[in-house]
């Protein structure tokens, strides 16, 4: 906070505005997890803001409850699964794109991204047309298909964006050296793209994670993710059980970034 | 060691010819310069020779096999690049030793090896370094001792020196010229530079539009070049129209030009318009009268080690020379200029 008065002080005052501009921004982006993190600590019985007094009880009853358990469970394996897939079929997609040349690299690029451009429920409802064809709809492989899918261009996004900082000299160098394309690859390539690919990896998970739209039309019999569980919940209760919930999703998306921080800063490529 | 025979090399991009028959040969142990300005080809020839690029026609041969059917990992040649492409992510030992690894050589042979090829290169103390941590003439000699350390049976240098500023290029020339010839390595180096080309080389290609100008050791290439393309890239030139040339066989003429009847050699069979080439130091200044040339000074600067001038002949053609520091000239005055036949080379006027 010094640092920054200090540079009010020394800067001039057009910089001030621009600087309450940026604290007014971060409080309109935290202020709800400030509250909903408050309002998880309740001793109270509803979800209110500031908590009466303070007590873990909504934790320790979200874990008691079989459903938002359920939910929480099927969410984390498929958000695992999801970012492993992603990683993987990014990755390739990315190393093919660095090939392609031309016109055709553009249109590459695009097609990569169209999940992140074509509205989600659109996707949603396509796909679960098709799944209807292939006699998998209503099953946990197809919504799998979905995150995987909704979440692919956040991991190629991230993964092309490191392949492309590897020159092709190094691909060149390694070959005049004697590597095969797959020592290449093992030996040069991935550990030069490792931070890329685990902020792919996480950015993945994290997506899957919140996705709503697409796990409700997809969404198994008898299956449930976290937010279609919590969302349920909070048809018919309105307690303060849900922000424990949201808590928790708060705290998983948070050790994400921090591993992609911890992860970045070790390497010690670029 | 190898002799490297390179036959009728063609590369096409779409719709632009990269490479429209380029042919060389190495003897073993020599060193091959390709020189020209870019995109003409140079570089795309070494990149045919390293494998990254598949040719569209003719042949490379290495002691008389084809190599075009060998990927670029088979090859057993080590590459030297302009940016140096050392992996950033291991130490400079690492690199090094990078492709003796690859072998599965045992560590202690690595060690060894990997500690001479350092101390070859000079770069004693700097094992555990990244990439990034070592300054540009070191990375450029990691570059060279990882190419080197696998004794491979050609050496290929794209543009080594073109990263570094005048004083490490300076060192890192004579080094890589050294050490080439320590190891009797054949070795192929692009630049554009030509006095680089002129110091180190054995052979130089000077080339022009995908194609070879010319091949011919340095010497040839700046006093007897085949065209104006091949003698201006190669230095300071100064090139005078003839009206008249008679063949008197055996690469010997006798010609009119700017108002001078000369007899001189030259490139073998001109029958067509030819240009005279004169380079700066085969003239001198003379009283008016004395000269093969009479001209007006319309120039003079002093550099120093020497006076440079510039004077008009009768035809207006204009000469560019070097004087010794203390000549008296000033603009204006009536001078003659003497040549030295012995520099004085007639080419075929060519389309540059």
């Amino acid at each position: 906070m010094s640092e920054m008065t200090n540079t009010f002080s020394n800067q001039k005052p057009v910089n001030v505005g621009f600087g309450i501009l940026i604290v007014l921004l971060y409080i309109f982006l935290m202020a709800p997890l400030v509250m909903i993190i408050g309002a998880s600590f309740t001793n109270g019985m509803m979800i209110e803001f500031p908590p009466q007094g303070f007590s873990w009880r909504w934790y320790i009853e979200f874990f008691e409850r079989k459903d938002l358990v359920d939910g929480l469970l099927m969410s984390l394996r498929i958000g695992a699964i999801t970012a492993v897939v992603t990683m993987t079929v990014a990755m390739m997609a990315a190393m093919a794109g660095q090939v392609i040349s031309g016109k055709l690299s553009g249109w590459f690029q695009l097609g990569m991204t169209l999940p992140l451009l074509v509205p989600e429920l659109l996707t949603a409802v396509g796909l679960l047309f098709f799944l209807y064809k292939i006699q998998m709809a209503k099953t946990v492989m197809g919504l799998q298909m979905g995150h995987i899918l909704m979440s692919f261009p956040y991991a190629y996004v991230s993964i092309a964006a490191a392949i492309r900082q590897v020159p092709a000299s190094l691909e060149e160098a390694s070959a005049s050296l004697g590597a095969t394309g797959w020592q290449t690859f093992r030996l040069v390539i991935l550990p030069l793209v490792m931070p890329g690919l685990a902020m792919g990896g996480i950015f993945s998970f994290i997506n899957s994670f919140d996705l709503y739209t697409i796990s409700l039309l997809l969404k198994p019999l008898g299956g449930n993710t976290l937010p279609l569980a919590l969302f349920d919940f909070l048809t018919y209760e309105f307690k303060p059980t849900a922000a424990a919930a949201a808590t928790l999703s708060i705290l998983l998306s948070i050790g994400g970034v921090a591993l992609v921080q911890k992860l970045v800063g070790l390497q010690r490529a670029f | 060691m190898a002799t490297v025979e390179v036959r009728d090399l063609r590369k096409r991009y779409q719709d632009f010819l990269a490479l429209d028959g380029v042919s060389l040969k190495a003897e073993s142990g020599q060193l091959v310069t390709l020189l020209g300005p870019s995109g003409c080809g140079k570089s795309t020839t070494l990149r045919c020779l390293a494998g990254f690029l598949e040719a569209n026609g003719g042949e490379i041969t290495v002691d008389g096999e084809s190599i075009l059917g060998t990927p670029a990992n088979r090859r057993g040649f080590g590459v030297v690049f302009q940016n140096y492409a050392l992996f950033p992510h291991m130490t400079v030992a690492e690199n090094i030793g990078y492709g003796l690894k690859l072998q599965k050589l045992p560590k202690a042979e690595i060690e060894t090896r990997v500690h001479d090829v350092m101390k070859l290169v000079r770069l004693d103390g700097l094992r555990d370094r990244l990439p990034r941590a070592i300054s540009g003439g070191q990375q450029q000699r990691v570059a060279l001792a990882r190419a080197l350390v696998l004794k491979p049976k050609l050496l290929l240098l794209d543009e080594p020196l073109a990263n570094l500023d005048a004083r490490l290029r300076d060192e890192v020339r004579w080094l890589i010229r050294d050490l080439q010839q320590q190891s009797g390595i054949t070795a192929f180096y692009v630049t554009h530079d030509q006095s680089e080309a002129m110091a180190m080389s054995d052979m130089v290609a000077v080339m022009k539009a995908g194609r070879v100008a010319q091949f011919a050791t340095p010497r040839e290439i700046y006093q007897k070049p085949v065209e104006r393309y091949v003698a201006d890239f190669t230095g300071e030139a100064n090139f005078i129209p003839c009206q008249s040339v008679i063949s008197m066989g055996d690469g010997r003429y006798e010609i009119k030009a700017a108002g001078a009847k000369l007899e001189l050699s030259g490139v073998p069979g001109i029958a067509g318009p030819a240009e005279l080439l004169l380079r700066p130091e085969a003239l001198e200044l003379t009283s008016p009268s004395a000269g093969t040339f009479a001209g007006k000074v319309t120039k003079s600067a002093f550099l120093g080690a020497a006076l440079h001038c510039e004077i008009t002949l009768q035809d207006g053609s204009v000469l560019k020379l070097t004087a010794p520091p203390n000549h008296q000239v000033a603009p204006g005055e009536e001078v003659g200029i003497a040549i030295d036949h012995s520099h004085a080379w007639l080419m075929p006027e060519v389309a540059p």
